[in-house]
């Protein structure tokens, strides 16, 4: 300053202001600082208003002039730096705020369907707009349901204990073996008269359904072989029903399943409780028929079994073969679910490993 | 089954130009698909699948007979020269009756041979059968692989006085050839001489009087036996032989006889043997009833009309004898088709010759009204999607258990299997949740941070006195730790509490009752060496009211008026039960357009008084028809004040 009005410790005080102001990282570093240069009391303004009240009256105008310099200069720098520093926390505070959109996010829980349910539901899907609805039997079956009206004679080697769990003290009970028993218990329960005289089947005029369920075999655990297991089976009794309708059928299915391409072929084969029977073969979903590995070369995987219901079947549920007759087939759903998706192991699908549960399962 | 081609080629000489590829077609379009082919030193042996009810076909012949029918060509004759009939040399009484009707036997003396010649070993061996270089066992055994008749050859002079077809008796033993002593039952048909038993009937030979080095006469035996008869005895006694399966499955009677003349004609050629005498006893089965073919069945079986002409010819092709009658025909089978019983068992063998490529594709007509599914059915299956969207994976087990872990108490005897793979699979499951368990327990071993669980599927319960049970049931695991992945979730136990929020979600919005979830299932720890991983959880399905099918729900009435909210800041005690205070306070409300009453913050801390804590409740109300007033709300909370109150729960200030 020009004058040397002014004591030296204002003079050092305005000489440091620039710096003072500078240093002040924050808002309240700032108010400090205001205090002390401009404040009411104790500032160096303050001070200044002292000096000049004190000094003679021909000091008076050239002191005055100097405080309110020095003055207007000290809040002029004040009000920038707060300006700056009120900028900079703005922008602090939006940083703050902001969320990058690369973080990641929290994700809903993910859990699946078991494959081998998933794949039974699906068929059930795949048949329903053909009329099939679900019928569904005990575990625990009765000799007569798992063999005797299957056409399967107490001598079959089917019947014995190689081949079936009995259970201990109730008198012939078995894990069935298949879920035909199911077809057993319905076949019974159409062809019963009702007070009209008429059964449900003749009134009905047909009868379609699938049997999924689960089914035991006395085979030790590896990696193609498991003592439970699961089948899909369905059923279709009507008039004048044959081969060509069990074709169409099962051709229609294994479009719904594979996709359009999808074709089939069926070739003579033997199951006591059919007649004609019949394997189908799918042309291998994986190689499209060039040949691999899953289909041993040959372009066509064995998928299931069928044929016309023997009329023994129907007729030891009371259903006369001469008026009905019917189709039956029957998937094996993990060799089915093994062969589409690769899986190496059959056990994969009992350990529940939730990785191998992750990658084959899904919600549908 | 192996099939040797050469050997099939003599059979049926049509078939010298067909590709292996070919036949292989072939065979499988006639239902006899191959599994494998393999070629050795020149010989091509084909691995042919043979379905049960086909035990004509268990030989080259057999399998000839249906390439010949398809083909239209014709089989090779049968090399067989018959002997003269002779003396009985010894007695043979047939005494089981059906069981063992008919034995057709020879007695030759052996020469000083020259053995097995080096063509049948190389057959005997492509089929995995060594040859044993005795050639009245070599030629039997050549002989069932060519032909599919069992033979068999005895040490004539080891028989003693007569040979008798018999049912054993109670401790009747018999060494068979492959060294084992069997113990015999009166269900047991027998060859048997003065001494005892000497062979189990169409199964296996006895040891002590097996041909061996030192024979030097032989006595042939080619008989006719039961199936039934013989299968159970193979299974019984665990002896699934060459001969047992083709007794097992049916020979065929025709061959009994011609089957011993070959075996004679191999003897004579291959050892130098003169035949001493060749005879017979009993009667053959008596042929099976003609079956009554209409050809219309021939037609609604394929779904297009069969040429009645060409079906005739192709089962007389297959060995069918045939006679006219209106509209179809009476149809004798072949004396090796035992599987030819029934009109659409013919109707098969014209589809199978004719190519089942042939029948056409046609959707059956829908002539009845679809059934709805089976709510039980959709129940399961909605219930599993719920799950599998909250988080839970589905599981399937195998459901076999160990009795030594059986908790459940209900006298598993009847879950109990008589003939199980071993101890530990001896029980058939009465809780899922042990599975559950055993599933989160080894997916945390593998180092999964949380575990959720679930499996629908029936468990078996026997009371006593009761029948066997099953019940489908819904079990739940979960535990682990869940979180702290990300930026904003924070690290967190997978809780009890947590778990059964999911589960009440659920359960409610497939309508079950809130009380019920509370009051039902079994909440556990469930350990493992003393940590607690989780929780578990279990309740029988028909505890949900079933789903149903409806996919539009019917319209349920809401307000258009405004909600009043209210929060109540109640000091309680820290024993207060919550439902009791609800419960209170909701009965106080019952006449009043109450939406939700509940506790929205529980406070905690020393500045409250000494055994106290504060609950911040919140109470809403809405009514149907109109905007509610203060007044009558702040009535309202008042009496749910009061109601509280009376509990001992004061107002906090």
């Amino acid at each position: 300053m020009e004058t040397s009005l002014l004591p030296p410790e204002i003079e050092e005080a305005h000489r440091i202001f620039p710096e003072a102001l500078a240093a002040c990282a924050d808002l309240d570093a700032l108010l400090r600082l205001k205090g002390a240069y401009v404040g009411r009391e104790g500032s160096h303004a303050a001070r200044l208003m002292e000096l000049l009240k004190a000094a003679p009256k021909d000091q008076k105008r050239e002191l005055g002039a100097a405080a309110n310099a020095l003055k207007t200069r000290w809040e002029e720098g004040l009000k920038a730096r707060q300006a700056e520093l009120e900028e900079a926390r703005k922008a602090t505070a939006a940083l703050a705020n902001a969320w990058d959109p690369a973080l990641p996010p929290p994700l809903p829980a993910q859990g699946a369907l078991h494959p081998l349910n998933r794949l039974m539901d699906r068929l059930v899907d795949v048949f329903r707009p053909l009329g099939y609805h679900v019928e569904e039997g005990p575990e625990a079956e009765t000799e007569e349901h798992n063999f005797d009206g299957l056409n399967i004679p107490e001598d079959h080697p089917a019947r014995g204990s190689a081949d079936t769990f009995y259970f201990r003290d109730a008198d012939g009970l078995l894990l069935r073996t298949h879920t035909s028993p199911v077809q057993v218990r319905v076949l019974k329960r159409i062809a019963e008269k009702g007070p009209d005289g008429l059964s449900a089947l003749e009134r009905s005029g047909g009868i379609r359904f699938l049997a999924p369920g689960r089914v035991y075999r006395k085979d030790e655990i590896d990696p193609t072989h498991s003592p439970m297991f699961h089948q899909v089976e369905g059923m279709l009794i009507g008039k004048g029903i044959g081969m060509h309708h069990l074709k169409g059928t099962l051709a229609y299915a294994m479009k719904a399943l594979f996709g359009p391409g999808a074709e089939v072929r069926f070739r003579p084969s033997y199951f006591p409780f059919v007649e004609p029977g019949a394997e189908m073969d799918v042309r291998c979903p994986l190689c499209g028929g060039s040949g691999c590995r899953v289909c041993k070369g040959s372009g066509w995987v064995e998928l299931l079994g069928s044929g016309l219901i023997h009329p023994n079947v129907l007729a030891y549920a009371g259903i006369d073969p001469a008026v009905w007759s019917g189709f039956a087939f029957g998937m094996g759903v993990e060799r089915t679910a093994m062969m589409v998706s690769q899986t190496p192991d059959l056990r994969l699908f009992f350990e529940n490993d939730q990785r191998f549960l992750k990658t084959m399962g899904g919600l549908d | 089954m192996l099939i040797e081609r050469g050997a099939l080629h003599q059979e049926l000489p049509a078939l010298a130009g067909t590709s292996t590829p070919d036949l292989c077609e072939l065979l499988a379009g006639l239902g006899f698909p191959v599994d494998g082919v393999e070629t050795v030193d020149g010989t091509t042996v084909l691995d042919v699948d043979i379905t049960a009810n086909r035990g004509d076909a268990q030989s080259h012949r057999g399998i000839a007979r249906d390439l010949a029918a398809k083909l239209g060509a014709a089989l090779a004759a049968l090399p067989v020269q018959a002997p003269a009939p002779g003396e009985p040399l010894l007695p043979v009484r047939l005494e089981a009756g059906e069981a063992g009707p008919f034995y057709a036997t020879a007695v030759l003396e052996l020469g000083r041979g020259q053995g097995t010649p080096a063509a049948v070993k190389a057959f005997l061996g492509a089929l995995g059968s060594s040859a044993k270089d005795m050639p009245a066992v070599d030629a039997s055994n050549e002989l069932l692989h060519r032909y599919g008749h069992p033979t068999h050859a005895f040490d004539a002079d080891r028989i003693q006085g007569f040979l008798a077809v018999r049912w054993a008796r109670d401790g009747e033993t018999l060494v068979t050839l492959d060294g084992v002593e069997r113990k015999l039952t009166p269900r047991d048909l027998l060859i048997a001489d003065g001494a005892g038993p000497v062979a189990l009937a169409g199964v296996m030979g006895g040891d002590a009087t097996k041909v061996t080095g030192a024979t030097r006469r032989v006595l042939l035996e080619s008989a006719w036996f039961d199936p039934r008869t013989v299968r159970a005895m193979a299974h019984r006694h665990g002896l699934h032989t060459d001969a047992s399966h083709r007794f097992g499955r049916g020979a065929d009677p025709a061959m009994a006889v011609p089957a011993r003349d070959l075996l004679a004609l191999r003897l004579r050629d291959w050892a130098g043997a003169t035949l001493q005498s060749a005879w017979s006893v009993g009667a053959l089965p008596t042929p099976k009833a003609p079956v009554a073919l209409p050809w219309a069945m021939v037609d609604r079986v394929a779904g297009h009309p069969v040429d009645p002409g060409r079906a005739a010819d192709l089962l007389r092709a297959l060995g069918c004898a045939l006679e006219p009658v209106p509209g179809g025909a009476r149809v004798t089978p072949p004396t090796w088709r035992h599987d030819l019983a029934c009109p659409e068992d013919l109707a098969e063998e014209v589809l199978r010759l004719l190519g089942y490529d042939g029948i056409p594709s046609v959707l059956p007509p829908l002539e009845s009204s679809p059934e709805p599914l089976a709510p039980g059915y959709l129940k399961r299956r909605k219930l599993a999607s719920r799950l599998a969207n909250l988080g839970f994976f589905q599981t399937v087990t195998l459901g076999f258990g160990d009795p030594q872990e059986d908790v459940l108490g209900d006298g598993p005897a009847r879950r109990t299997l008589a003939n199980p793979l071993g101890e530990d699979y001896s029980l058939m499951r009465g809780t899922l949740l042990r599975d559950l368990d055993k599933v989160a327990r080894l997916n945390l071993e593998k180092g999964a941070r949380d575990v959720r669980f679930f499996e629908i599927a029936p468990v078996f319960e026997a009371r006593p006195g009761q029948p066997l049970k099953e019940t489908w049931t819904l079990g739940l695991v979960w535990g682990g730790e869940m979180g702290g992945e990300d930026p904003l979730t924070p690290p967190r136990k997978l809780s009890g509490p947590e778990g059964r929020s999911h589960l009440q979600g659920v359960l409610q919005a497939l309508g079950v009752p809130r009380a019920e979830t509370e009051a039902f299932g079994r909440w556990e720890f469930t350990e493992g060496g003393g940590t607690v991983l989780g929780w578990h959880f279990e309740l029988p399905i028909d505890a949900i009211p079933d789903a149903g099918e409806r996919v539009i729900p019917r319209f349920a009435p809401f307000s258009r008026f405004p909600t009043v909210e209210r929060d109540l800041s109640l000091l309680v005690g820290l024993d207060q039960p919550y439902g009791a205070l609800t419960a209170a306070m909701e009965a106080a409300l019952a006449a009043t357009p109450l939406q939700d009453l509940r506790c929205v913050d529980v406070f905690r801390h020393k500045s409250l008084p000494p055994g106290r804590q504060a609950w911040l409740m919140r109470l809403r109300f809405q009514a149907m028809d109109r905007t509610l007033t203060g007044e009558e709300v702040e009535t309202w909370v008042l009496s749910a004040l009061n109601a509280a109150q009376g509990l001992g729960v004061q107002l906090r200030g």
